[in-house]
């Protein structure tokens, strides 16, 4: 009982050093009196304050963490805080949806003169803080996680592909295939062919015409190829790639991104009717209305004519159910889902547009991303792949179909996916013409900020 | 005499008994879809018969924790204050597979020289269930196992026309029914042979092929064989293959905390990452998909036999099951003895 | 007894050997545990917070006073064991892997090259050989480096030479500083300029992959046979002693049947490394 009583917030302040800090200092100057339950730690700018900070904080002790900067406009480097109020709006959204207490994250504008809103900025996070309670832990909770009641998946808006269509998108890929290694328009070309279990399709790779026998095409064609791509063109120059609408906005991004260079790549659009991993449509494939990716050179075979049935995503409820929840609850139900994370970064290494040459993982000086395998070390891991992917990400979920541990990694993205529409109206498929929405800024983007 | 018949309720019982705090107790349990190894409190979590699917993952955390704390350290005035963390407690795992305990096996190869591995093993008991039918992948019977196999396992369990065949393999296993088997109605001959049937059936069903001892040095020959370039192209480099093997062994350690207190750790590792080999200075001796393969494959199918005489593959087949770009190892092997 | 427990060392002394090279001597913490190694092993410094690392002991066991590792500061731990300063308090544990087979060198003339920090590792089998040199023929040490400031232990050639040391050191072209005596040119090349016989001589060559790679052969080429020339790996490692897998080339595993090894015996292994 004395524990409780004893507890006293420990909030970390991430300011910046040219308005917020000079703010506080003002504070003090003025001789203001505020709670004493916060350590300020000084950065040159609210635009360098990386997730992965804030995630240290709370991983070392912190019950709270203050992020002020700049306002709007005044950023010493012209737009840093711009670009921060992006970054810290997803973060705070993803945060809450793992089901960090919304009190425990406070941002804040505080500029050189506003001494008197800095106390008051750290007099009510320290209350909200201690309001909220101590930090619950990383790890999966002792007692296991809570089962969280999923609404049933509503049944499919399309039909398995009936018998034969397979096979005649196959032939067709096949010709396509070999024409365009025969014609030497490009040296390989990614497909899928059967794997060595049973129903299983495994990416494959032809170099000649002959052995496009291999090709193969059906519903359990899973794998986003795109992935391959920068390492094919490396090697071979010039790749012809079978792709599903799914996989093309991977492509995009890698375009965008200067990654490929898409005058090398020819896309053999496949007509899709959607995967089943196990015999059950795949969520991602309810809404899909692109039967054939519109951005495929080619199409094997023939796309059906005129539009076709669809669902919302079942992830949405899901989602909503989550977020449904306590924060608490929501929280023990992700530390129970990110408890079972292994690291072995499958998640990583399936995503198309997870390239870095060293990832921020695998960088020791510092290491943000404690090496540990467990509650912290994975919550910290799975949030910067979440932040990094955030408006990159093209929805294929390979992620969630890789990870050996059945992490809901797909409604992870999907709620950061939202969230971007939601705010800056980003989706997807503006990977085409739109910048990163994180690389970017309007000045009239929404402000969740004190 | 080497064992008892008993029912569901006998077994349950002695489940029971198990759980009597003096021990920690781990088996396969459900959890949002997977069944996982997790340390239980009530008999009724365990779900030990061969109805279940086999777990996700293999029991290797209960022996080797995924991270570890090896010691922890303090600053302090003048010096630095090393803590050793307290000894493991006595656990027992129940319903490791066969393949599950050979792979136990194969980590006492390689880990028993070290006092953490060799403390927590001593204080383990591993009850073992046979096999009743064979997934997908499995492969146990082409690399020395069995779906009925016995090795490393202290008690085995085998289903049986809808009662259980409980038979103590060692001391360890014996104490561990001290209790319970007073009253179990002894096995008869019959029992066993139907279990030798039912263990000879469910090996007929897995088609492939055994792998011929000799092909260990064949392997070893074949270091620049062709026949690797291909077998890598799939690979995306992650260490899921090694993170989901009940005989992968390797790790990692390092230091977490700052410069005044903190841990070192020892921490799973996987041969798949481009970062295991490479050195401080940047220079890796192993710095592509088919270097980093072929050593995985070479290490289970020909270093370690060479030094230890079994595969370090056990045939449980998760890597081949769960591998997001479908790379067989079974087919690695083949490909590289026949190309 | 915990086998991953490093014991406690003082910093006793601490040398800057070159820009980003450094050498520590260290003295157990607890003055009564005694030390024991052989030239050639290696062992797991350690830095509180920074983690571990290895490295090789750069000072012969004959010499008294602890042992020394002289690294370059190029990761996290180095850079750590490059801010400790004399008195603190660092982690060492080993020593661990096989020696040189100094013995096996009595009355032969010897050859030691080394490149960049490979000079570490050279250290301890040329010291104890100086500590001991009626025991041994002509000694020649070959010391290269990409620039006149990277020569590591470049201080101690006059201490060599009044042992009765050939000293020759060579830099990479452009490395050269104003007056610059010695050679200019990789160490193979310069190597088959020094013309010596191969009839009988041990050589000990340690250097980064590269330059021990077109080293070894450099020295087939000579006619040296690859029984008497000797190496060592500097494999990634973890634990040091054959667990974790990190540093095997083929069924050979570094830390516990290296890291010394001969050339004769790493023509053996496959291309691993």
């Amino acid at each position: 009982m004395s524990a409780v009583a004893d507890w006293q917030p420990r909030l970390v302040a991430l300011v910046c050093n040219w308005c917020t800090y000079a703010g506080a200092d003002m504070a003090g100057m003025a001789r203001r009196t505020q709670a004493p339950n916060v350590r300020v730690v000084r950065l040159l700018c609210s635009g360098r304050i990386d997730p992965l900070i804030i995630v240290t904080a709370f991983e070392q002790g912190a019950d709270g963490v203050i992020v002020s900067g700049c306002h709007p406009g005044d950023c010493h480097y012209v737009q840093g805080n711009l670009l921060a109020r992006r970054r810290l709006t997803i973060f705070s959204e993803l945060m809450d949806f793992l089901g960090l207490d919304r009190r425990r994250l406070q941002l804040a504008w505080v500029s050189a003169s506003e001494g008197v809103k800095w106390s008051q900025v750290v007099d009510e996070a320290t209350a909200a803080v201690r309001e909220a309670g101590p930090l619950r832990g990383f790890g999966r909770p002792a007692a296991g996680a809570p089962p969280v009641r999923f609404p049933e998946r509503p049944s499919a808006p399309r039909p398995a592909p009936a018998p034969g269509e397979n096979e005649a998108t196959a032939t067709a890929l096949r010709e396509r295939a070999a024409s365009l290694l025969g014609g030497g328009e490009v040296a390989v070309v990614a497909g899928y062919a059967a794997g060595s279990l049973p129903g299983q399709m495994v990416p494959t790779f032809v170099s000649d015409a002959a052995g496009t026998e291999v090709l193969d095409w059906n519903e359990r064609c899973l794998a986003n190829l795109s992935v391959y791509l920068p390492e094919l063109l490396r090697r071979d120059g010039r790749v012809g790639m079978v792709v599903k609408s799914c996989d093309a906005k991977a492509v995009l991004g890698l375009v965008r991104e200067h990654q490929i260079d898409r005058d090398r790549v020819v896309l053999i659009g496949v007509p899709c009717t959607g995967v089943r991993p196990d015999g059950r449509l795949a969520a991602k494939c309810y809404p899909c209305a692109e039967a054939v990716s519109p951005i495929a050179d080619m199409t094997a075979g023939t796309a059906p004519a005129g539009p076709r049935a669809v669902a919302p995503d079942p992830r949405d409820a899901e989602i909503a159910a989550l977020a449904a929840l306590p924060a608490d609850q929501r929280w023990d139900f992700w530390q129970g889902q990110l408890g079972r994370c292994l690291r072995c970064y499958a998640c990583r290494a399936v995503c198309p547009l997870c390239y870095c040459e060293t990832c921020v993982t695998d960088r020791n000086r510092p290491q943000w991303i404690p090496v540990s395998i467990d509650g912290a070390g994975n919550t910290a891991w799975n949030v910067a792949r979440a932040m990094h992917l955030a408006g990159r990400c093209g929805d294929c979920d390979e992620c969630a179909r890789a990870c050996p541990a059945d992490i809901r990694l797909d409604l992870v993205n999907r709620r950061v996916a939202s969230v971007l529409e939601a705010r800056f109206d980003y989706r997807p498929e503006r990977a085409a013409t739109a910048p990163p929405p994180l690389l970017t800024f309007l000045p009239t983007d929404p402000d969740g900020f004190r | 005499m080497d064992g008892w018949r008993v029912s569901d309720e006998q077994l349950e019982g002695w489940l029971v008994s198990l759980l009597d705090g003096t021990r920690r107790v781990v088996a396969p349990v459900a959890e949002d879809g997977l069944t996982l190894f997790r340390e239980v409190t009530s008999a009724d979590e365990i779900r030990l018969a061969t109805r279940h699917p086999r777990t996700r993952l293999p029991a290797k955390e209960t022996l080797l924790p995924a991270t570890e704390v090896l010691f922890s350290y303090r600053l302090e005035a003048g010096g630095v204050a090393l803590e050793v963390p307290p000894q493991p407690s006595d656990q027992v795992v129940i319903g490791l597979r066969p393949c599950d305990a050979a792979g136990t096996a194969r980590l006492d190869e390689v880990l028993l020289a070290d006092s953490h591995y060799a403390d927590r093993r001593r204080r383990t008991a591993l009850v073992t269930v046979a096999c009743t039918s064979a997934g997908p992948a499995c492969f146990c019977t082409a690399v020395g196992g069995s779906p009925g196999g016995t090795e490393a396992a202290d008690l085995q369990v085998v289903p049986l026309q809808g009662s259980w065949l409980v038979r103590p393999l060692t001391d360890q296993g014996t104490t561990l029914v001290a209790g319970s088997a007073e009253g179990w109605p002894e096995a008869s001959d019959e029992d066993w042979m139907a279990a030798e049937g039912q263990r000879r059936a469910v090996e007929a069903t897995i088609t492939t092929e055994p792998i011929p001892s000799e092909w260990v040095r064949g392997l070893a020959e074949r270091f620049d064989a062709p026949a690797w370039q291909a077998l890598a192209e799939r690979c995306l480099g992650c260490g899921l293959c090694a993170y989901v093997c009940p005989s992968c062994a390797c790790f990692d350690i390092s230091d977490a905390g700052g410069a005044l207190c903190g841990s070192r750790c020892r921490t799973w590792d996987s041969c798949g990452f481009r970062q295991f080999t490479v050195h401080a200075g940047g220079y890796n001796p192993r710095p592509s998909h088919l270097a980093r393969h072929r050593q995985r494959v070479l290490h289970k199918f020909a270093w370690f036999p060479l030094e230890h005489g079994a595969l370090m593959c056990v045939g449980c087949g998760r890597c081949v099951e769960l591998c997001p770009a479908g790379i067989d190892i079974r087919q690695s092997v083949v490909r590289v003895m026949s190309g | 007894m915990n086998d991953f427990l490093p014991q406690l060392m003082r910093v006793a002394e601490a040398r800057q050997e070159t820009a980003d090279v450094r050498t520590l001597r260290l003295e157990p913490v607890e003055p009564d545990r005694e030390l024991r190694w052989r030239a050639g092993q290696f062992g797991l410094f350690s830095v509180f917070g920074a983690g571990e690392c290895a490295l090789t002991i750069a000072n012969p066991p004959t010499r008294g006073g602890g042992l020394e590792c002289t690294f370059r500061r190029v990761g996290r731990v180095t850079d750590g064991l490059d801010r400790v300063s004399a008195g603190e308090v660092v982690g060492f544990r080993g020593p661990y892997g096989n020696s040189f087979p100094v013995e096996d060198w009595l009355g032969r003339d010897l050859v030691f090259v080394g490149g960049g920090i490979g000079m570490a590792a050279v250290a301890a089998p040329l010291r104890l050989v100086l500590d001991r040199r009626e025991d041994f023929g002509e000694v020649v040490v070959l010391n290269g480096a990409r620039t006149a400031a990277d020569l590591v232990f470049a201080g101690e050639a006059d201490a060599w030479r009044r042992r009765g040391v050939r000293v020759v050191r060579t830099v990479d072209p452009g490395g050269e500083r104003p007056g610059w005596d010695g050679e200019v040119g990789l160490i193979p090349d310069v190597f088959e300029r020094l013309a010596l016989p191969p009839d009988g001589r041990m050589v000990v060559v340690c250097g980064p992959p590269v330059m021990l790679g077109s080293m070894l052969r450099a020295l087939d080429r000579l006619g040296y046979s690859p029984e008497r020339v000797v190496t060592t790996l500097e494999n990634r490692m973890k634990c040091g002693f054959g667990e974790c897998g990190h540093c095997n080339v083929g069924p050979f595993v570094v830390c516990r049947d290296g890291p010394v090894i001969s050339a004769a015996q790493l023509r053996r292994l496959p291309p691993d490394l």
